[in-house]
């Protein structure tokens, strides 16, 4: 691992505080937030590796009609299943919230490390064993073929009478539970832990955003793991939550994943939110524009999240007023959104822009999550929730919105930190060339998704009639060039720990006020140790990330 | 400092006791759903339950005046359950209030005896909340000797408050369904092990 | 097998084109065309007023991204660091930030109002001239006519190579479902095992058919042709293969064919778990 030699230099500077295990006991055993952040980030880049696959792989069979490559559809819907599933479990809440969370949160609040170092290890061993049961669940029998959704009765055992879906149930436990211990951990750390005058109003947005992922976390998965319990004694116990011969209700199933699932999508994008918060303020040199109104957006979106489950759910056969409500809960989402978009324009607006790759990224996230948004505006309604309920519609609009929002913050992200992690400078020039070749891919990949989702077109099939051949040809264009930009960014990663520069403390110049760039790169093992003192005014005032916040000094 | 410092961590354990208890709870509320689902549905009328229990009387509040409904009957066999199972009267015409009598029938065409249980809701949705079963095959389980013809009697009425609450004032038709199912005890085996391959 | 994908990818796009531009000639009202890039035409009056609704939300949705990436290019160019090396440190403007969260909430007053009118037009129980039952099962369906007879038949869908000339792949059924035109139709929503969804996008019809329950939903067919529809719920191994496919006929034909139907599917057995395709999920 590259990693450990470039941060067992940074170590050298520190001397006093270097005493850390070597070898293959320092990354298994360690309570180091800034090990078990690189960890997440190792963990999320292989199952990326995976899902992303299994996305060209759907993609090139549905190139163009007819059956092609993936003769047996039982494996075309394990396809699915896991890629939803390695991609919202095993490769965005990993790398942003158990990475650059791990990493950043404590340097940012200035905190010497998490609360619990030792639960911290845990909860990335737990996602880890996690990972491991997804992926032994494709194996199982005939894989879970249910979808990310695990809707019942497909996945009760009359329909899938091999152990797959036992299997894919255990991982959402495992990696689950691993994600509780987590959250709690951020909570105690960020409410307890901050330095001295590192008040909650001076919190940079990316622990803000952090924090009340926590709280989804905490309150939307005991919810999973329970309905998932359920549904295990269904299938394994004979109970009969879900079964109707029983007298149990497949729609409570629907109702309590939801419940989980919509607040879940959220926890993907909300530290995103944060990631892109920092990245336009370092690189408009400017603070972020509206931070108050920012934070409590992202509280906003958060409680309204636990609101508006049943938007999922037009087409089960729920009353009118029901989804009248829900119609108008979901609608009033956009309210804080658009605040959040509108804030991030007005922080650049006045600026004065370096556009360096993860700003780059940071502008395609609030042009993909735009046209994500307004797209979601449309499902929202159940009026005509039936034109566009499991269409392509729904496919494109939860990608631009929610993954590949995500992963461009993801990118931002690595970009932005990379030099702090590692040590070592990207190559501006390949990353650029990343993003523009990443942009364009996705948006050929996904924009036509729309016009099939308006035709018609159900998702989750491996063959469609000829019409549709059109748009999804180009669609499986937009696939390879993504997948061309995927692999060009494993090299510059490849490349940056390999031959890259030696990074700055800050290499990003007076736009960077949080507290992560006061410290040398790579950050050294142990960091504020020494609690540095936050005031209004002097340097560490910018630590909050918003140096010229005109709230008065406090 | 050693006070302070004693303290930051004592707030950090009750934090995170605070936290786990949170956990706790909503994992809780998962399993609570289960009854309360089913309570909500039941006092609601949500998602086409119909009301259950004895007659209310108000036969005379708006009978007449608000005109008449027709209720229709719908059946449904699980196909792992070889029973005919029929309504008798397609549909009936009812006056808001009016308590009814109607009979569905089964036939059991298998040379055991099988014991079913049936599921049922109404709709329109909105209307469920009005619709009131007073006595129901459905309320237990039916057990039906080899090749044994039964009737079973469904009595329900109609709240006249369907013709005043405007969201239900339009509905002249109401569709009563029910699905039978076999009760695990016989139905497990064969349906789990020809599905297993 | 690197091959077979290059070959694909690169040789597939060209007869994959072409396959699209001659298809584009047979032109069928009922269901989707070559690049189609809106709706499915509408046959039924929720589904007008569904174009309608979504043409609305369309000009707003276009609107808000022009709008966004208008100010967006104009950051670029005006507030790049060559341009304005000296940035300004205004973060708050509380005018500004009032108007960004009033501004919103009038555009969603607006969608909201035609949006629930929609619902509620859509959801009004009619006094239904009709009923149609559809019960689904893995993977096909079953359609019942209750009021003609009581008549039941099964659906299968049509094996690509046997299909004739104009009958679209995976769309096109043995036993096609006949409706008769300007009828108020009662729709009845059920499945005998996994959840599966009876959709017919000109029609606007989409509901779920779960287990223990019966959804209810409502068409007026206003003109004739065929519809094409394909299950729209995950339901397992031939869910992609589960095609949907309506006859509307005038009134005076679809009382011939209830008669004849009546004697033709009187015949056949009662609709039995063998008659699934011997399909399994291993």
């Amino acid at each position: 691992m590259a990693h450990g030699a470039a941060a067992g230099h940074g170590a050298h500077a520190h001397g006093e505080h270097d005493h850390h295990p070597t070898g293959w006991k320092r990354w298994v055993y360690s309570t180091n937030h800034k090990d078990i952040g690189t960890m997440y980030i190792v963990l999320s880049m292989i199952a990326a590796l995976l899902g992303g696959m299994m996305s060209w792989y759907i993609r090139l069979e549905l190139a163009e009609p007819g059956i092609q490559f993936i003769e047996d559809t039982q494996f075309y819907n394990v396809l699915v299943t896991a890629h939803g599933f390695l991609m919202v479990f095993f490769v965005v809440m990993p790398a942003m919230i158990g990475g650059f969370g791990n990493w950043f949160v404590p340097l940012m609040v200035g905190a010497p490390d998490m609360a619990f170092p030792r639960m911290n290890n845990i909860s990335f061993w737990l996602t880890a064993a996690g990972l491991v049961l997804l992926v032994m669940s494709a194996f199982v029998g005939g894989g879970p073929g249910t979808g990310w959704t695990v809707y019942p009765p497909l996945s009760s055992i009359a329909y899938h009478p091999d152990a797959a879906v036992d299997f894919g149930i255990l991982a959402l436990h495992v990696a689950g539970a691993g994600s509780i211990l987590g959250a709690i951990n951020f909570i105690v750390t960020i409410l307890n832990m901050r330095s001295p005058g590192m008040t909650m109003h001076r919190m940079p947005l990316f622990a803000w955003s952090i924090l009340i992922t926590a709280f989804l976390l905490l309150l939307a998965l005991p919810v999973l793991a329970g309905a998932l319990t359920m549904l295990l004694t269904d299938r394994n116990f004979g109970t009969h939550f879900y079964d109707p011969a029983g007298g149990g209700d497949p729609l409570l199933w629907q109702h309590l994943f939801w419940f989980f699932g919509h607040p879940e999508v959220y926890i993907i994008i909300l530290p995103a939110f944060g990631i892109v918060s920092q990245l336009v303020s370092t690189f408009s040199r400017k603070p972020v524009f509206g931070y108050l109104g920012m934070a409590y957006a992202m509280s906003a979106i958060g409680v309204v999240g636990f609101i508006v489950w049943a938007h999922h759910m037009y087409t089960t056969g729920l009353g009118v007023n029901a989804r009248a409500y829900f119609t108008t809960a979901t609608l009033i989402i956009a309210v804080p959104t658009g605040i959040k978009i509108f804030s991030w324009l007005a922080t650049m607006w006045g600026g004065s822009i370096d556009f360096k790759a993860p700003m780059l990224y940071a502008i395609g996230f609030i042009f993909l999550f735009v046209v994500g948004g307004v797209t979601g505006v449309a499902l929202a309604n159940a009026g005509i929730d039936f034109a566009l309920h499991d269409t392509y519609y729904v496919v494109a609009h939860f990608h631009y919105v929610m993954a590949i929002a995500a992963i461009f913050a993801m990118f931002g992200g690595y970009y932005y930190w990379i030099g702090k992690i590692s040590g070592k400078q990207y190559n501006e020039c390949l990353a650029k060339t990343q993003f523009w070749l990443f942009f364009i891919g996705v948006n050929v990949l996904f924009f036509p998704q729309h016009f099939l989702g308006l035709a018609g077109m159900p998702r989750r099939i491996p063959d469609y009639p000829d019409v549709y051949a059109g748009w999804n040809m180009v669609s499986s264009f937009g696939a390879l060039l993504t997948m061309l930009g995927t692999f060009l960014f494993y090299y510059i990663v490849f490349h940056t720990i390999r031959s890259g520069k030696p990074a700055e403390a800050n290499p990003w110049g007076e736009g960077a006020t949080t507290l992560e760039w006061t410290v040398a790169s790579p950050a050294p093992f142990h960091t504020h140790e020494v609690q540095p003192v936050i005031s209004a005014g002097d340097h560490g005032h910018g630590g909050h990330g918003h140096g010229a916040h005109p709230r008065p000094a406090e | 400092m050693l006070g302070a410092q004693a303290r930051g961590i004592n707030r950090t354990k009750l934090t995170a006791v605070i936290l786990f208890a949170v956990v706790a709870a909503m994992g809780g509320l998962a399993f609570a759903s289960v009854p309360l689902y089913r309570m909500f549905c039941q006092v609601t009328g949500f998602a086409g339950t119909p009301r259950t229990g004895a007659y209310v009387g108000t036969a005379s509040a708006g009978a007449g005046a608000a005109g008449e409904v027709t209720v229709r009957f719908d059946a449904n066999v699980n196909s792992q359950l070889p029973w005919q199972f029929q309504p008798v009267e397609r549909q009936v015409v009812v006056r808001p209030g009016e308590e009814v009598l109607i009979h569905y029938r089964a036939h059991n065409f298998a040379d055991k005896p099988i014991t079913g249980t049936a599921t049922f809701n109404v709709t329109p949705f909105k209307a469920a909340q009005y619709f009131n079963k007073i006595e129901c095959f459905c309320f237990t389980e039916q057990t039906l000797k080899p090749g044994e013809d039964v009737s079973m009697p469904v009595v329900f009425y109609v709240d006249p408050q369907l013709f005043e609450d405007p969201n239900t004032a339009e509905v002249r038709k109401i569709t009563l369904s029910y699905t039978f199912f076999p009760v695990e005890t016989q139905a497990q085996q064969p349906s789990a092990g020809e599905k297993a391959l | 097998m690197t091959t077979r994908i290059l070959r694909s990818l690169i040789g597939g796009s060209l007869t994959g084109v072409g396959a699209v531009v001659a298809a584009g000639a047979a032109h069928a009202s009922g269901m989707a065309t070559p690049w189609q890039i809106n709706l499915q035409d509408a046959a039924s009056p929720v589904m007008e007023r569904v174009h309608g609704f979504h043409n609305m939300l369309l000009v707003i949705q276009i609107s808000i991204v022009v709008l966004v990436l208008g100010v967006l290019a104009y950051i670029i160019v005006r507030f790049n660091a060559k341009r304005n090396p000296d940035p300004s440190r205004t973060a708050h403007n509380t005018l500004l930030e009032i108007v960004w969260t009033a501004v919103p909430i009038v555009i969603l007053v607006i969608i909201a109002i035609p949006s629930l009118k929609l619902l509620y037009f859509s959801d009004r129980a009619q006094d239904p001239d009709m009923t149609l039952k559809v019960t689904a099962h893995q993977w096909y369906w079953s359609y019942t006519y209750p009021d003609h007879g009581d008549f039941a038949f099964d659906s299968l869908p049509v094996a690509a190579e046997v299909l004739e000339a104009g009958q679209p792949r995976l769309l096109t059924v043995d036993n096609p479902i006949v409706l008769p035109v300007d009828t108020t139709i009662q729709v009845l929503v059920t499945t005998d095992d996994v959840i599966h969804n009876f959709a017919v996008p000109s029609l606007g019809l989409k509901t779920d058919a779960t287990p223990g329950r019966v959804n209810e939903t409502w068409v007026r067919i206003s003109k004739e042709g065929t519809y094409y529809g394909m299950c729209s719920e995950l339901c397992g191994v031939n869910h992609y293969y589960m095609p949907i496919q309506v006859k509307a006929v005038s009134k005076e034909r679809f009382a011939a064919w209830t008669q004849e139907a009546k004697e033709k599917f009187a015949a056949r057995p009662a609709p039995a778990v063998a008659a699934a395709p011997a399909q399994s999920i291993q």
